[in-house]
């Protein structure tokens, strides 16, 4: 703990946020990318608590209870809907979900 | 400060509440429950006031709700000796409309509904009257408005009570934009709202705008039903009679002279002026109206609308404290009126109008002694309750040299007594014109005692009230004015009103005697009959809103689809994609989601680009 630095938190965050997005860029199932998405909260999440730690304030960690409580509440719907999706569906695969263009 | 005085208060204040939600909530089903929690509640408050007015202590109370700035909100309390008058006026005469209900709404199949509405209309009005500052005055202002268009319409499956009551709230906001404007001014002109800080603004400025007065004037206005806002009062009796006593007669009506006495500081010469004339003139208009209506609370409206005209008269005048003493005595004797109407109406059987009764006198002695009682009363007969008030204020129009007034308020005076006279010849002399009225019976005791009450003690004893209790300390404030007037025969008040009432009370009896089962009036002179029936004021608001406000609604409405609807959202908004798709070939629109995540991409790091390098 004593030779790491805010960069070094940062740094992290932002190879979790890259990897995150990456996913979301290039799966094609729903629940992967969902789950990328939320490696994304994550690591701006990260990020916020880093930052919080190094200027010595506890506003950041604070902050971050709720993201993590409404994070979890946006989970539930998020995939209360994948199944949803699956059901009448029968299929994840984001390619496959063209009907508003068609 | 005794603090026990301030949780009287709070007893008046809350317990109508209670009531309130207790009939609305639970005791929708049980009727009977409900009027009888109501009317003593009522009953409790009365005591409670009456207690309050003995003591005879100011009180004030205040809690900060809010504060932005220096502006600080809050509810509290301001009672003064106008106060205290105004509390025990409202809650006396309310106490005993409300045991009159209860007989006269003995076979309503809505009760529960009904008293919930008058305790949450006491509720309200109370609040009017111990308010200490404009916001939260203007809070209950809203809620009396609410309470009074629940009552109007509680026959609301009839097209005629819905309509009314409608009316009724709409003109009501109309009176009401121009007090939010007026409080508006007052918060951006001195800072606050409260009633003490801003009488000490008044009295330390010079001159007050009059912008203020005449925005606070038009709350006053509609509440008050003063011209030109008078229309809806006369439609609003399609409420049950009760209703139409309590609300459109006795207190809501009354709460814009009060209102307007508590802010007389604020209101400027120019405005005071403006609202004597108006309302001298409104005082005689609605008189001589009153001789064209045949349906019995209608012609009890227009009756209504004249003394509000001559207590708006008062205030225009510099004499707030006589208003509020008219306002008091007139309390008495027109809830007895509509209550003794609404007697009745309930003996015919549901008749209501005036051609079709006579001859009620035999058949409903205590209903006619009270009736008549209060008419004269309302004649302003010497020595009775409104000989004290009405005298007075005509007697301040001719020794402050406004003779215009004086003039109006006489003819205000002649008309007065012209259609008492009418009445009491149609609905109690003669022979009875209909099947209904000729099996007419007396009502029940829970409808006669309040007239009773109300009737022969206080109208008669008004003038006991007025000469006793008023200089006995609790309603000081009154009696310098009435000092400054001085009382003997050879007045101008007193000769215009001894006149009135021989020509006018005993030519009216005599007149329309003269014509059986129609208006002599009307067979008469059919021309002056129309004219008074006074439609032509609802035709030029007919005219007003097809002609004018639908044009100018239909422009704007125009101007929004045009510029917001065309303009904005059709050409911006749905243009931009299309040109781009269009020049894209749909590239944009793959319908994949991952193409579209990119996007949202791009769109950020290029925000983030803009941001940045800024």
């Amino acid at each position: 703990m004593e030779n790491t630095s805010l960069a070094h938190h940062l740094l992290l965050a932002g190879l979790l946020f890259v990897l995150g997005l990456t996913g979301v860029l290039i799966r094609r199932n729903l629940l992967v990318v969902y789950m990328c998405l939320e490696l994304m909260l994550a690591a701006a999440t990260l990020a916020l608590v880093a930052f919080s730690r190094f200027n010595r304030t506890m506003d950041g960690a604070v902050l971050v209870f709720f993201v993590i409580t409404v994070a979890a509440a946006e989970v539930a719907v998020g995939l209360a809907l994948i199944v949803a999706l699956f059901r009448k569906r029968g299929t994840v695969q984001s390619d496959a979900l063209t009907t508003l263009r068609d | 400060m005794p603090s026990d005085l301030s949780s009287l208060v709070h007893w008046i204040l809350f317990l109508p509440l209670g009531a309130a939600v207790l009939s609305a909530l639970f005791l929708r089903r049980a009727g009977g429950l409900a009027a009888w929690l109501s009317t003593g509640t009522a009953f409790v408050i009365a005591g409670l006031s009456l207690l309050l007015l003995g003591k005879g202590v100011d009180v004030s109370w205040h809690v900060e709700l809010a504060k932005f700035g220096d502006v600080s909100l809050g509810f509290g309390y301001l009672i003064d000796a106008n106060a205290r008058l105004m509390l025990f006026v409202v809650s006396f005469v309310a106490a005993w409309i409300h045991l009159f209900s209860v007989g006269y709404m003995k076979e309503d199949s809505a009760r529960g509904r009904f008293f919930a509405g008058l305790s949450i209309f006491m509720f309200s009005i109370l609040g009017i009257v111990v308010a200490d500052n404009l916001l939260m005055t203007f809070i209950y202002w809203e809620l009396v408005g609410f309470s009074s268009y629940m009552l109007i319409a509680h026959y609301f499956d009839k097209d005629y009570a819905a309509a009314a009551s409608k009316k009724a709230f709409i003109v009501n906001r109309v009176g009401d934009l121009g007090f939010i404007l007026g409080i508006a001014m007052c918060l951006s002109l001195y800072g606050t709202l409260d009633f003490v800080a801003l009488k000490d603004h008044a009295a330390a400025a010079k001159t007050i705008p009059v912008a203020v007065g005449a925005l606070l004037m038009c709350g006053f206005l509609g509440k008050s039903a003063q011209f030109p806002l008078h229309v809806w009062l006369t439609d609003a009796m399609a409420g049950p009679t009760p209703v139409s006593a309590l609300i459109h007669a006795a207190t809501m009506v009354a709460a814009g002279v009060y209102f307007m006495a508590r802010v007389s500081f604020l209101l400027a010469p120019d405005v005071l002026n403006l609202i004597a004339i108006s309302g001298a003139g409104m005082a005689a208009l609605a008189g001589l109206c009153a001789l064209a209506q045949t349906d019995i609370k209608k012609s009890l409206a227009y009756s209504t609308l004249a003394h509000l005209g001559i207590m708006g008269c008062a205030i225009g005048l510099g004499h707030p404290e006589l208003a509020l003493m008219h306002m008091a005595m007139h309390a008495f004797f027109k809830a007895t009126l509509f209550l003794g109407a609404g007697s009745v109406i309930h003996g015919c059987h549901h008749e209501q109008d005036m051609l079709k009764m006579g001859g009620l006198l035999k058949k409903m002695p205590l209903t006619a002694a009270t009736f008549i009682a209060a008419t004269l009363s309302n004649c302003a007969v010497p020595f009775l309750a409104g000989w004290y008030s009405k005298d007075a204020i005509i007697e301040a129009a001719y020794h402050g040299h406004h003779f215009v007034i004086f003039a109006f308020l006489s003819l205000a005076a002649l008309a007065t007594c012209l259609y008492s006279g009418r009445m009491i010849r149609l609905v109690f002399l003669g022979e009875a014109n209909s099947e209904e009225a000729s099996h007419a019976h007396e009502s029940p005791w829970t409808m006669t005692l309040p007239l009773v009450v109300l009737g022969l003690v206080y109208s008669v004893a008004g003038g006991f009230l007025a000469s006793t209790l008023m200089p006995a300390g609790s309603l000081q404030p009154i009696k310098p004015a009435l000092d400054a007037i001085v009382f003997h025969l050879t007045a101008p008040s007193t000769i215009v009103g001894l006149f009135s009432l021989v020509v006018g009370f005993f030519g009216a009896l005599k007149f329309y005697g003269t014509v059986r089962g129609a208006d002599a009036l009307q067979v008469v002179s059919p021309r002056t009959y129309h004219l008074l029936e006074h439609r032509w004021m609802d035709g030029l608001y007919r005219w007003y809103v097809d002609a004018v406000q639908r044009r100018l609604a239909e422009f704007v409405a125009f101007l929004d689809l045009l510029i917001i609807n065309g303009v904005a959202v059709r050409w911006i908004g749905g243009g931009v994609p299309a040109v781009l798709g269009y020049l894209t070939g749909r590239s944009f629109h793959r319908g994949q989601t991952r193409a579209y995540a990119l996007w949202i991409v791009v769109g950020t790091l290029f925000l983030a680009w803009f941001l940045i390098a800024r």
